[in-house]
């Protein structure tokens, strides 16, 4: 079994994790707490590291890291850098408390994205599974049941189509998330 | 397939990048003929950060799981006092 295959299933995945945590997590917890951190930003730091892990070693020109412990540590404090100039950017302004510009588009964003977990699960799934975990559409198909590749293919289709349609359904303005 | 699928086909190799210099700039010149293909070319690529978006959420999920096993648990104990003792004030 190839590692990508390894991926696609979601208690195959726990166990990744599950792995990855245990290899893992000490070392960043051990560093973000020597720079002062919290438990909670620990935890915080890890899971985004491990996001950007993940999303690489799904990517096709992934390359095997031969440290893994090393490279999503390495990760980890590159967040944690740029969590800290963040800070000191927002406390030199005294405006802890006021809400940053950008804050209102993540509001609107995740507005959708709760409309979507419950109105478009099913094509949500299905597009996930396409262009996030890059799973094969032969594994998709069979996966969710379509009787194969080209029918799998136009199901995607039709759910873009779909989404499309139930966002713009709730009168949302595209131009405010468009970048 | 029905026309719109496969504008929507079209509209993706597009936004992929993964289409010739010819298509691409085929395509620029229809959607500058037809403002309403400019506008769903614009759509089609916000589903796609939102498809991230979800995605990355959902994947947030289930590490929130991974993490509460391994803190919870008692047969990873060991492994959550490990991490524990790093927080506390000594």
């Amino acid at each position: 079994m190839s590692e990508q295959s390894v991926l696609i299933d979601s208690r195959e995945r726990f166990s990744l994790f599950i792995e990855l945590y245990k290899k893992s997590f000490p070392a960043v917890a051990r560093y973000i707490s020597r720079k002062g951190g919290t438990y909670e930003e620990a935890k915080d730091l890890f899971q985004d590291a491990l996001i950007l892990y993940y999303e690489k070693r799904v990517s096709s020109s992934f390359a095997p890291v031969q440290n893994e412990q090393a490279y999503i540590l390495g990760i980890a404090r590159h967040l944690w850098f740029k969590r800290i100039e963040n800070r000191n950017n927002t406390d030199s302004i005294e405006n802890a408390t006021s809400i940053p510009d950008e804050q209102e588009d993540v509001l609107s964003s995740g507005k959708i994205l709760r409309l979507l977990e419950t109105a478009g699960q099913k094509c949500m799934e299905l597009l996930k599974a396409f262009y996030y975990d890059k799973t094969p559409l032969s594994a998709i198909a069979q996966q969710l049941g379509y009787s194969g590749t080209r029918s799998a293919t136009v199901q995607k289709y039709k759910c873009i189509e779909k989404i499309r349609e139930t966002v713009k359904e709730k009168s949302l303005v595209y131009e405010d998330f468009t970048e | 397939m029905r026309t719109s699928l496969n504008e929507i086909r079209d509209i993706e190799a597009y936004l992929s990048g993964a289409s010739s210099p010819e298509y691409r700039l085929l395509f620029e010149a229809r959607m500058l003929l037809q403002p309403e293909l400019q506008q769903k070319t614009r759509e089609q690529q916000h589903i796609y950060h939102l498809v991230k978006a979800y995605s990355r959420n959902q994947l947030k999920n289930e590490l929130d799981k991974v993490h509460e096993h391994l803190l919870t648990s008692p047969e990873h104990s060991s492994f959550r006092q490990r991490i524990l003792r790093l927080f506390t004030k000594s």
